[in-house]
């Protein structure tokens, strides 16, 4: 008898861990396979080994100076991990010859004309054949124009605006991976109107320049869309880079809100919520980028808990499905423990691959994996290619690319910050917990790719006609 | 007190805490600029350097109170260094034009220099233990830590006030000000007091990184995100004015607060149109005094 509850438990197993693996599997025109990921002993972000002569040539564009001088850094060690191991691969073959990929840091220092200048050098002088970017949709459009004038590919994997690809700025030679501003307010609006069905009173605070404008718009959108019972006690922007954020708290408690809507981005994010807590103000955030592991360690476990965060890298529940992503994860957060010396890759930020970091990895290998297959870096080859096309990560989270506007279709993911001995639900290999020290990824839900569609410009051309999915 | 009474309170209390912050930075610039004619472009840059040696002591020793005592030590060391080894000089031979280059390049340096050494990722300090929490008074809520900074820039105030009305060296330093030739004839070394008068003020503005730094991220765009708000502030308040620095700090501050409590659009607006208002009205600020 117990021999035979013993193999119906290993029956039930085998099925189980087969529908997750079958899961991870979704079908997908492009994937890479990371049981042949190459030899990452020798990566290192702050010494990175990038080939030179005849080369696929890709600049990464982004803040390597300034205030947001670590988010170039975050984007960089993204790029530079996917493109070192198709490189450990042996390359790509392009135009009938295997050929390396190399990377050029290009620093915008989140200056306009500085982005202008910086785009036409990578394309000019430095023969680049892809533009990677960046943070600031502003900045984008710009790299996108310059895309769009010299005939060379742009992926976007890292600014949020809808009308990147609207009908004034849409071109054919920009892709934009990344998620959308109107996606990530109407998918946290689902979550807590179709998900949770719990907190109804929403306070919209966000950065007063075109990204958190339109992100509070594509909240209340949703929320009329997914939560028409819900009600909005107060809406205020405040300046990028804002030194106190007591009066605004000061207003938000007084409002009766349930939940704190922010689409800050650090140092502001980090601010903001350091100074509520010292303030006694314990409601949850829903944010997007209030992850910054360093800070949330100062706030620690207490203060973190209940944070709820949307993603474009997560998946369902457990986060970890197949042996090559625990393969895949290891090694990067192995190297992290063992190898990188150097600030800031040495602190939490980039203890795990996964998160954000995770999102630019793969959207980078997406880009890497979009050339292998059109065999060239001609860019009307990849075009071909990469217009309704579809990737999957290696968390099994699949991407399409919507043809006519070049708009990435995407389930997206909420999950809610919950103490280290609750993380297991998520972190499923040991040590069991994504942070000790602070609240982090728990419970996981999916919001479905038909819910949170990207905006699609009824005036640009080349979409009329189709359905909202492409 | 009523929930709404409690909220007007709170926020008055923010203006004066965030006020009183500003002010810390904006008297040193002021002293300085006052005593010396110095118009020092470093001066945020020193106060953000304070914030990153605050973080570094508090790492080592795990002690705000000796970040407190110590790191606004070491920064006012670095501006006596400064001014004795390369403003002096400059001063002596390029002027004004000679300073204003001087003071905009070495905050350029210690910018590079927090970036080298710390690098460009966000630092966090914690709050000291005893400052933790908030305070109950009559119905409202209060965090300690803001109280504290109000209570430490009033000290500071106290200190400098009784620097330089009721001791010897703010005698000498109020003479200097008034006629440096005859009180160096008088056998004074006046460049070794516009050295202790620079030191000073950058040692108010470190006291200033220091005691900001739980409340924010240290990173190395901190100067600048401070630097601009105490800039208003000594603009409005009258180059080398204390009292004006004061006055105008506090008027920043509430302006700040109750700005952003009921016309939270124009908040940013209201402090710089503050400025403006001011300077049509008197252009040398509201305690300013005339050239000449």
């Amino acid at each position: 008898m117990k021999q035979t509850i013993r193999s119906i438990f290993v029956l039930i197993w085998v099925l189980s861990s087969w529908l997750s693996s079958a899961q991870a599997q979704a079908p997908a025109k492009g994937f890479y396979d990371f049981k042949a990921m190459g030899d990452m002993s020798d990566f290192d972000p702050a010494n990175p080994i990038i080939p030179t002569g005849d080369t696929i040539k890709i600049a990464v564009l982004a803040s390597f100076s300034g205030p947001a001088a670590l988010v170039g850094q975050i984007y960089w060690a993204s790029a530079l991990w996917a493109a070192h191991d198709i490189n450990k691969r042996g390359g790509i073959m392009v135009d009938g010859k295997k050929k390396l990929i190399e990377l050029i840091k290009a620093d915008h220092m989140s200056k306009p004309d500085q982005a202008k200048k910086i785009t036409e050098r990578m394309v000019l002088q430095e023969k680049v054949q892809f533009l990677w970017g960046t943070d600031g949709s502003n900045l984008q459009k710009i790299i996108n124009e310059t895309a769009n004038k010299y005939k060379v590919i742009s992926v976007n994997t890292a600014s949020l605006g809808d009308d990147l690809q609207d009908a004034t700025n849409f071109s054919r030679y920009a892709f934009q991976t990344s998620m959308s501003t109107g996606q990530l307010g109407r998918g946290l609006a689902y979550y807590y109107g179709q998900v949770k069905k719990k907190e109804k009173k929403f306070y919209i605070l966000g950065q007063d320049y075109s990204f958190g404008h339109l992100l509070g718009d594509g909240f209340k959108d949703g929320l009329k869309e997914y939560y028409p019972d819900a009600q909005i006690v107060g809406e205020d922007y405040h300046k990028l880079f804002l030194t106190d954020f007591a009066p605004y708290l000061e207003k938000i408690k007084a409002s009766g809100a349930e939940v704190i809507f922010t689409g800050d981005w650090i140092p502001d994010a980090a601010n903001l919520l350091k100074q509520a807590r010292q303030m006694g103000i314990t409601l949850p955030f829903a944010h997007i980028f209030m992850d910054e592991p360093n800070f949330l360690h100062e706030v620690g476990v207490e203060g973190t808990k209940g944070l709820t965060q949307i993603s474009q890298y997560g998946a369902e529940n457990p986060a970890f499905k197949t042996p090559e992503q625990i393969k895949y994860y290891k090694t990067w957060n192995d190297l992290w423990k063992t190898k990188w010396k150097t600030a800031p890759f040495n602190s939490r930020l980039f203890e795990h691959g996964t998160g954000n970091i995770g999102s630019y990895i793969e959207q980078t290998y997406w880009l890497l994996n979009v050339i292998a297959r059109a065999q060239s870096t001609d860019p009307e080859k990849v075009i071909a290619v990469w217009e309704g096309d579809s990737y999957r990560f290696t968390n099994g989270k699949v991407l399409s690319m919507r043809a006519c506007d070049h708009k990435a279709i995407q389930d997206l993911h909420v999950f809610e910050f919950v103490p280290p001995d609750l993380q297991k639900v998520s972190f499923n290999i040991p040590p069991y917990y994504w942070f000790q020290g602070t609240s982090a990824g728990g419970p996981t839900f999916t919001i479905p790719a038909k819910s949170v569609l990207p905006w699609m410009d009824p005036n640009l051309d080349r979409c009329k006609g189709k359905s909202a999915a492409g | 007190m009523d929930p709404t009474t409690a909220m007007y309170v709170a926020q008055g209390l923010h203006g004066l805490a965030y006020g009183m912050l500003l002010f810390l930075i904006a008297a040193g610039l002021n002293v300085i600029f006052g005593m010396m004619g110095v118009l020092n472009l470093a001066h945020a840059s020193f106060f953000m350097l304070s914030a990153y040696f605050g973080y570094q002591v508090v790492s080592v020793t795990g002690s705000f109170w000796m970040a407190l005592l110590l790191a606004p030590i070491a920064t006012a060391i670095c501006g006596v260094l400064m001014e004795r080894f390369l403003l002096r000089k400059v001063n002596a031979q390029l002027g004004h034009l000679g300073q204003l280059v001087l003071t905009f390049g070495f905050g350029l340096m210690i910018l590079a220099a927090v970036k080298s050494i710390w690098g460009t990722e966000s630092l966090h300090v914690k709050l000291p233990p005893l400052l933790e929490g908030q305070v109950s008074l009559a119905g409202l809520s209060y965090p300690i830590y803001r109280l504290f900074i109000i209570a430490l820039a009033v000290a500071v105030l106290s200190i400098m006030g009784m620097l330089l009305y009721k001791t010897r060296l703010g005698k000498i330093v109020r003479a200097a000000v008034s006629d440096a030739g005859m009180v160096n004839a008088l056998g004074i070394n006046i460049p070794l007091v516009f050295m202790m008068v620079f030191g000073i003020g950058i040692w108010m503005a470190g006291m200033a990184g220091v005691a900001i730094a739980p409340m924010l991220t240290v990173f190395p765009g901190l100067a600048d995100q401070v630097g601009m708000d105490a800039f208003i502030v000594v603009v409005t308040g009258g180059f080398g004015s204390l009292t004006g620095a004061f006055i105008a700090s506090i008027l920043f501050g509430l302006l700040n607060s109750y700005g952003i409590q009921f016309f939270s659009q124009f908040a940013a607006v209201l402090t710089v149109g503050l400025m403006g208002v001011v300077l049509v009205f008197r252009p040398h600020g509201l305690f300013g005094a005339k050239e000449g």
